[in-house]
């Protein structure tokens, strides 16, 4: 939020988030680092080098994958939503997870030759035409410097600078992430081993996040926001009646925005559905003490004038509106961020 | 040799992006972003960033400095591209798996060795 | 998408409602089980990497024989050591992935005394030579004749691998997720071996060289940690196969 930028945000649900992330990520390396040695019945241990290197980087696979499952989990049951609120603290550790294991793989197998280490991990298996044998370190080297560009733009001041929707498309990126992540595994690893576990949980895992995804667009798509209907020069968004106290109704303007129109003690008034922070939807938030607070970051706007109580200074645009006939209609031309609207009463 | 040339390329690209995050860190965010000012200890947080992205940060200081940033662009959600993004996740990653599995081998040790000429020859 | 009234809405600087709080701490506490179950999972089903080794517990060996520029250096041992017994064949590296070529050049067919580690994977063996003069030395005495043997042209199954990781400098050695490292040894000079599906005139493991005796060629990179079916002239040194690798006969086998 605004007042002075500092490193990080903390409060004690974030507290509580990375307490269970960090016992989560603690126990995964330290069964399999230190504890399975001891289950493998092997003539000769694996190097170590390479145990801690598949320690990492099944960590970094099962991490990334679970972040990426709590979008649409949060899409398709909202008691998922608090997963979503401190999701950039998970990526972030998730880019030091698999930070860690390609930093194994580099000082391990690409180590001890006259080569240069990045040298050699480029020029050492070329086999570019070919799928068995493909050099699928290039895949996952691809999936972590985007892994590293989004945990490193991940603090909020990158959202304002870069403003959310630039930044939500780069984080876009992520999704490319875990196709070349799913592609790194598929042709390295999975070639290799015997065992069932390892394929069988990474299939599982990748189809499962790939399902939620096309599950939580769908479900979307049925119970999407309404397009706005034109009447005249303004968009009829609702009837009046249909909107409860402390809640909005959000229609899709014919520019693409969308607008969200709030009842507070019982009279209306019409925002930007974009928060400022995240371009969250507002729409689907709460008036709480007589702010519209955001479902994502909780993020708050009198609703009145869309600006953030003292001594936060974010703000949105309004929309004027009126309603005729029970009918809301809204001016498809979004006033400047922070202009104030009368809100209308209810006939 | 292209794989020197990569690395020269990475080594130049950081080596930019040093320079970039100094001025922007010392000298451009205090101009372009108020709640910076007076703001310290986070900005080393932005190196990285700054070193990664340079070139959209320079950008970016470009518009906001010359005022060409259209800033109701703010307000329009990202959220057109989610239908293409799952369903082409999913089938990236049905189509990756499936090569993966088709092209996985097994130990052929049913294949004995065959002499295909005479000792001696 | 208005939801229900009753339903928990979720601040994050605000203590969570009371009826999402349990279901959070039950996430909280499901998310620790799964990876601790997953990392158990995953950690305790590793492949077996096989029983090569750095026998460092055998002490440095010292022995003499015969060089041989295959062109990869082997020695044909006339004076065997405590491991290393009189008339085994044995393939040298240097450190790590370094060649060794240059250290050997001008001693083809000359009778050498070489010294440093063995490497060892079942009836693979190695010896990682110490650098300078203490690692390969001219010996004293004339070099005796050694025979070799055209064992034919054979076709077999089975994967190339640098012959150092295979005989233990690393643990899994071979395979595809170690492709990467394996060509880097090759590209330094260490011996290319194949790996038979089945023993091949008594043995398992071949070193591999180009089709014309020279080093492994360029184009056999590609065929490298793949599961193979390939032809080429077979010549027995003493104890060990040096296959004379063709990689255009090569297949890949299901």
């Amino acid at each position: 939020m605004s007042v002075k930028y500092i490193p990080v945000q903390w409060n004690p649900n974030k507290w509580v988030y990375d307490v269970f992330m960090l016992a989560g990520v603690a126990a995964f390396l330290w069964i399999f680092i230190h504890v399975t040695p001891e289950i493998l019945s092997h003539e000769r241990p694996i190097n170590s080098q390479v145990h801690n290197a598949r320690a990492f980087g099944a960590c970094a696979f099962l991490m990334l994958s679970i972040t990426l499952a709590i979008g649409p989990l949060a899409k398709l049951d909202t008691r998922f939503m608090p997963l979503l609120y401190n999701r950039r603290h998970f990526g972030v550790m998730t880019a030091f997870v698999a930070t860690a294991h390609a930093g194994y793989i580099l000082n391990w197998y690409f180590a001890f030759s006259f080569v240069p280490k990045w040298d050699a991990l480029i020029l050492s298996n070329t086999s570019y035409g070919q799928l068995l044998g493909f050099p699928f370190e290039a895949l996952g080297a691809f999936a972590l410097v985007i892994l590293l560009i989004l945990a490193a733009t991940s603090h909020d001041f990158w959202l304002k600078f870069l403003t959310a929707p630039v930044w939500k498309r780069l984080h876009y990126l992520i999704y490319a992430a875990y196709i070349a992540v799913v592609g790194h595994i598929s042709l390295g690893i999975l070639q290799d081993q015997q065992s069932l576990f390892l394929p069988v949980f990474f299939i599982a895992t990748a189809w499962i996040v790939a399902l939620l995804h096309v599950w939580a667009f769908m479900a979307e798509r049925k119970k999407g926001d309404p397009l706005a209907v034109a009447a005249g020069d303004w968009m009829r968004i609702c009837q009046a009646d249909e909107i409860e106290e402390g809640r909005a109704r959000i229609a899709v303007l014919p520019d693409g925005k969308r607008v969200a129109v709030f009842k507070h003690e019982g009279k209306l008034s019409a925002i930007s559905n974009a928060c400022a922070h995240q371009n969250g939807p507002l729409g689907e938030g709460r008036i709480i003490d007589c702010l519209v607070t955001c479902p994502w970051h909780g993020f708050q706007y009198r609703v009145t004038d869309g600006k953030s109580p003292a001594p936060f200074t974010e703000k949105i645009p309004t929309y004027n509106l009126r309603v005729e006939n029970g009918a809301v209609l809204v001016d498809p031309k979004a006033n400047p961020p922070g202009t104030h609207v009368d809100p209308v009463e209810v006939a | 040799m292209m794989a020197a040339g990569l690395v020269i390329f990475a080594e130049y690209w950081l080596m930019i992006g040093g320079v970039v995050a100094l001025l922007f860190l010392t000298i451009g965010i205090d101009r372009i972003d108020e709640d910076a000012r007076g703001a310290y200890i986070f900005r080393p947080l932005l190196v990285p960033g700054v070193l990664l992205i340079w070139p959209l940060v320079l950008w970016r200081w470009y518009a906001l400095e010359t005022g060409r940033a259209d800033e109701t662009k703010r307000y329009k959600a990202v959220r057109g591209a989610h239908g293409l993004i799952a369903v082409g996740m999913a089938l990236s990653i049905a189509i990756i798996i499936a090569f993966g599995l088709g092209i996985k081998q097994t130990w052929p040790d049913h294949i004995a060795p065959e002499r295909l000429s005479e000792a001696g020859q | 998408m208005a939801d229900k009234k009753d339903k928990p809405f979720f601040v994050g600087y605000l203590t969570a409602p009371d009826g999402l709080r349990s279901f959070l701490i039950g996430i909280g506490i499901g998310l620790v089980l799964l990876m601790a179950g997953v990392g158990l999972g995953i950690g305790a089903t590793q492949d077996d990497p096989g029983n090569g080794a750095f026998r460092g517990d055998y002490g440095r060996q010292t022995v003499t024989g015969v060089m041989e520029l295959t062109p990869y250096p082997v020695v044909r041992v006339t004076q065997g050591s405590e491991h290393v017994p009189e008339g085994r064949t044995l393939m040298l590296s240097a450190g790590g992935k370094q060649s060794l070529m240059n250290r050997v050049r001008d001693l083809d067919g000359q009778l050498v005394t070489v010294s440093g580690t063995i490497l060892d994977r079942g009836e693979l063996d190695m010896l990682q030579v110490r650098g300078g003069q203490n690692g390969i030395a001219p010996a004293e005495g004339d070099a005796p004749e050694m025979e070799r043997e055209e064992l034919g042209r054979w076709r077999i199954a089975g994967e190339i691998c640098d012959g150092k990781c295979l005989a233990g400098a690393m643990r899994p050695g071979v395979g595809i997720a170690h492709k990467a490292c394996a060509n880097l040894c090759l590209i330094g000079d260490i011996p290319p071996v194949f790996v038979s599906t089945q023993p091949v005139e008594g043995s398992e493991f071949l070193l591999v060289v180009g089709p014309d005796g020279t080093i492994f060629p360029k184009s056999a990179y590609d065929l490298v940690a793949a599961y193979i079916s390939v032809e080429g002239k077979v010549v027995r040194h003493g104890d060990l196969l040096v296959f004379h690798l063709e990689p255009d006969t090569a297949e890949l086998v299901q």
